[in-house]
Formats: structure tokens, sequence, C-alpha cells
């Protein structure tokens, strides 16, 4: 498969009736944003503001991110099984649009959701401090049920990413991106000497806010796949997940997962990336024993050498985690994993549920109980009505002089597991 | 928790949905639970059914309590 990705940068975006990009601006009407936004029924409210990087503007309860694109050429469209219908993407061209982010806020749980700051020490931790955010908070008609609130505010996410993204559809790009991936044949016919790796992909799959979807496809509901690496890049892969936002994978961080990019700059010269296999993790013992079995078993059919497996999230799924790093090798498959830690205030604790001398080479992303103190910010976009709940604070969290105590785990992407970040010990 | 109870003499039995993390961890008698929102009963079954299943863990449990056990072990089935 091969996809052109065309890269449109976006400097600011502003509010104007009349919808369209112009010398890198972005113009959106709220009108317009907000019948998109309430074609739901479910909605009784969309409000929509701008954060800029650097502004003193802090945005939770923040449910989820996702980067505008249209598809240009090839088959398919934008959010395969939600947007666009059930079509096979990752093929033809796409436009992104980058520096910018369409972020969905709203209590839905109110506890489960995350943090963006636009500056200070919390930027710092959220990679969502350096993209533009059309901000959209939502607010449920009376009685709506939380499964159908999330389910609403989610799609309404992709709604209005996919119309801002159609802005972009007669433009030029910036710059392009191809990614090329082969098949099976050809990839041993060309690069007989390369090794052969491929991604494993654990998907969050345990229930309200911790699901994830491809296709349309509820993840808890799939045995582990295969998908060409490409494929993420049309949104094939959907958040629907933000509990402990520090380390899930906003709708953004799959369209943009650093961890096929990287793997696509190596391919050819240093590895033939074979492909992305997806599993999942879910709250029944013998769904990670199966899925773990599986995700081997294809690894192994593949005749891989080697594989990079990128967790998502923490606590029962270091289980799957270790089982997938544990099969996998025992099938005579260099394995590299990579997590977070939770390793307590003090850093001092086990990092992870589970262990296993097979997982010999780990990356982390850091430890989501470290405490930071974020100030009291100017503007706030949401509410702080469920702050001293937030997973990672405490009821001492909002202190008298407005500056809040908390654990990097409350900040969105603040430990990504799939490397989303803009910090590091180097 | 399981292992500081035994170290003061008392014998544990662990249930739990993840058993692999209680090997980990070092239980000596393990009992599988249902799933992790619910270890001790399924909200998917009605009140007559749910009874039955919780009512068989807990014996299942009483039981492994009193089996002599040479290491780890889980209780299947």
């Amino acid at each position: 498969m091969k996809l052109e990705l065309g890269k449109i940068y976006i400097k600011d975006i502003k509010f104007d009736d009349c919808q369209r990009i112009e010398d890198g601006v972005l113009y959106v009407s709220k009108e317009e944003l907000t019948k998109i936004a309430l074609s739901d029924d479910h909605l009784a409210s969309a409000e929509f503001d701008i954060a800029k990087p650097g502004e003193s503007v802090r945005i939770t309860p923040v449910k989820d991110v996702i980067e505008p694109r249209v598809k240009v050429e090839g088959s398919g469209g934008v959010f395969p099984g939600w947007i666009a219908k059930v079509d096979t993407v990752g093929s033809g061209k796409t436009y992104a649009l980058k520096g910018m982010a369409v972020v969905t806020a709203g209590p839905i749980v109110g506890f489960q959701e995350g943090v963006i700051d636009m500056t200070g020490p919390g930027a710092d931790y959220t990679p969502f401090s350096k993209t533009i955010n059309l901000v959209m908070v939502c607010k449920p008609v009376e009685g709506l049920k939380q499964h159908a609130y999330e389910k609403a505010v989610r799609l309404a996410g992709f709604r209005v990413a996919a119309a801002v993204g159609e802005l972009a559809r007669s433009l030029e790009p910036d710059e392009t991106e191809v990614y090329e991936t082969c098949t099976i044949k050809e990839g041993l016919e060309k690069y007989p000497d390369l090794p052969r790796v491929a991604y494993v992909q654990m998907l969050q799959s345990q229930g309200l806010l911790h699901d994830t979807y491809v296709y349309g496809v509820d993840a808890k509901q799939i045995l582990p796949t295969i998908v060409s690496p490409t494929e993420v890049f049309d949104g094939a892969i959907v958040s629907g997940n933000c509990v402990s936002a520090c380390d899930k994978n906003p709708t953004y961080v799959h369209q943009n997962n650093p961890v096929v990019e990287e793997l696509f700059k190596q391919h050819g010269k240093t590895i033939n990336f074979v492909c992305h296999i997806l599993t999942n993790e879910n709250v029944f013992l013998a769904d990670k024993e199966r899925s773990s079995f599986f995700t081997a078993k294809i690894c192994k059919m593949l005749d891989l050498d080697g594989v990079i497996v990128s967790e998502e999230g923490f606590g029962n799924p270091d289980t799957d985690l270790i089982m997938n790093c544990k099969k996998i090798t025992a099938e005579g498959i260099k394995t590299v994993i990579i997590t977070d830690e939770y390793a307590g205030r003090d850093g001092k604790s086990q990092s992870l549920a589970d262990a296993h001398a097979s997982a010999d080479a780990v990356v982390t992303a850091g430890n989501a109980n470290e405490v930071v103190i974020l100030p009291k910010l100017d503007k706030l976009i949401g509410t702080l009505d469920y702050i001293n709940k937030i997973a990672g604070a405490s009821e001492t969290t909002l202190r008298e002089d407005g500056t809040l105590e908390v654990e990097i785990q409350v900040i969105t992407g603040a430990t990504s597991e799939v490397g989303f970040g803009y910090l590091s010990a180097r | 928790m399981v292992k500081e109870i035994e170290r003061a003499g008392i014998p544990v039995v662990h249930v739990c949905t993840v058993t692999p993390i209680s090997m980990t961890v070092g239980a000596n008698r393990i009992v599988p639970a249902i799933a992790i929102p619910h270890p001790l009963g399924n909200p998917n079954l009605d009140h007559e059914e749910e009874f039955k299943l919780r009512r068989k863990l807990v014996e299942k449990a009483l039981k492994a309590l009193e089996t002599e056990v040479d290491g780890q072990t889980v209780f299947e089935g």
C-alpha cells in the first residue's frame, strides 16, 4: 500500500462566518460547527473556543484530541466505520492539518478525563500544548446515560474534525510524505537480508472511557489482526478512552503514531517493516490468554525476526503486555516492549504489576505518579468541578491559592506509551 | 497483603481475576475470579444465577484454604 500524506501547516485559527483556510489561517464558523456537533440529538449544547500555545489557559475534563484530515484520493474516507463508510483505507492521498487539533471536553464521568495546560510546567508534559486547539465542550440532553453521552461526544469530535479537514480538500500541501508497504512476497524479494520487524499495538478495551475502535468495531470484540501501518493515518483506529489520561492514546496519537512513523523511516534501510498487528487488553483472563496466544501465533506465521510491543494504560494491562512479551519471545522472536511506570510518588515501588525474565528490552515513558504543581491559569475551558477526583489527583489537589498539586497521570499524553511527547531523559 | 498475613502464620486464599499477577507477587493459594470490573459476580446473569456463581466462588475459596499446597497453586475448575 502506498499513501501520500500531504501536510498543510495551520498558523492560526479564527472564528469567521465564512469557513476557509487562507495563507495558513483556519477560519471556522461557530454556527456551522455547532450545527455539525448537534446533528446528534443526544447533545443539548456544544460550545467552541480556541486555545493557543503559550496562553494562560487550562482545558479540562479532556476527552479526546483529533487531527483534522481529509482523504483526497484512494478508497474510503477518514474515520472508516464512523464518518466514512467501511472501506479499506491507507492508500492514495490524504491531507492533514498540522499544528492544530480538535479537542473534545466536558464531564462525561468527570473524574476519568484529562487536563491540558497551554503554559507552565503542565504544558511541558502534554504534547497538545504545542497545537492550536479548537476546543468543543459538549453537554448532553437531560437523562442521557453515560455510555450514550460518551459515544455522542466521541462522534461529534470526529464529525467536526472531518468537516474542518474537508476545508483543505482543494489546497496544495506545504509538504508531502510518502509511506509505502510491501506484501509479504514483495518484502522477501526486495529486502532478503533485512530483519523482518512488525509493530504489535495493544489497544485499551476495558469499558466506558476505556475503549478503542478499529474500523468501527469495539476492540474488545476483535481477535488480534493485521493492518497495513498506513491505515492508521486515515483514522482506522479511534479512541474512546481517556482515564488516567497520561498514557491513553487520543485519536490524534493513533493518526500520528510515532512507532509507526519511526519504523517507516527504517523500512528498507535497517529493517523490513512487515506489518502492524493490533491486539486488545480485555478484562477477562481468558481473553488476555487468547489474545496473546493469537498475537504470538501471527508473529510466528509471519516469520518475524523482531517485534516492538506498545502497551496502552497500566495495571492489569501490564499482564497483557508481559503475556505478549513472553509468548512472542518463546517463538524465537526478539521483543522490545514500550510501557510507562506507576512506581509511587517517591519512585520506589514496583513499576509494573507484572514481570517476566523475557522482558529484557524495555522502553519507559516515565513515572506517572510523579507529582507536579500546576499554577493557577487565567482562563479555564470546561470545569474544575472534578479536579480533586480525577485519577491522579487527591482531595487536596486544588489548593487555596488556586494552584493544583497533581500526579502527571492527570495530564493528557504525559507518559505516552507510543512515545508521543517531547520530554526525554537524554 | 497476602504475603504479610501468611508471614504472620495465617493461610490466605487470593481470589483474583489476573492470576498471573498473583503468581508474580507470590500468593500460594490462588482462586480465579470472574473479571476485573466485577471479580466476585457477573452483572450479565440474573439474580439467582449470580447468587449461585458467587456461592460457588466462596465455597471454592474455602476449599482452597483447607487444602495443603506444595508451592504456588491456582485452583482451576
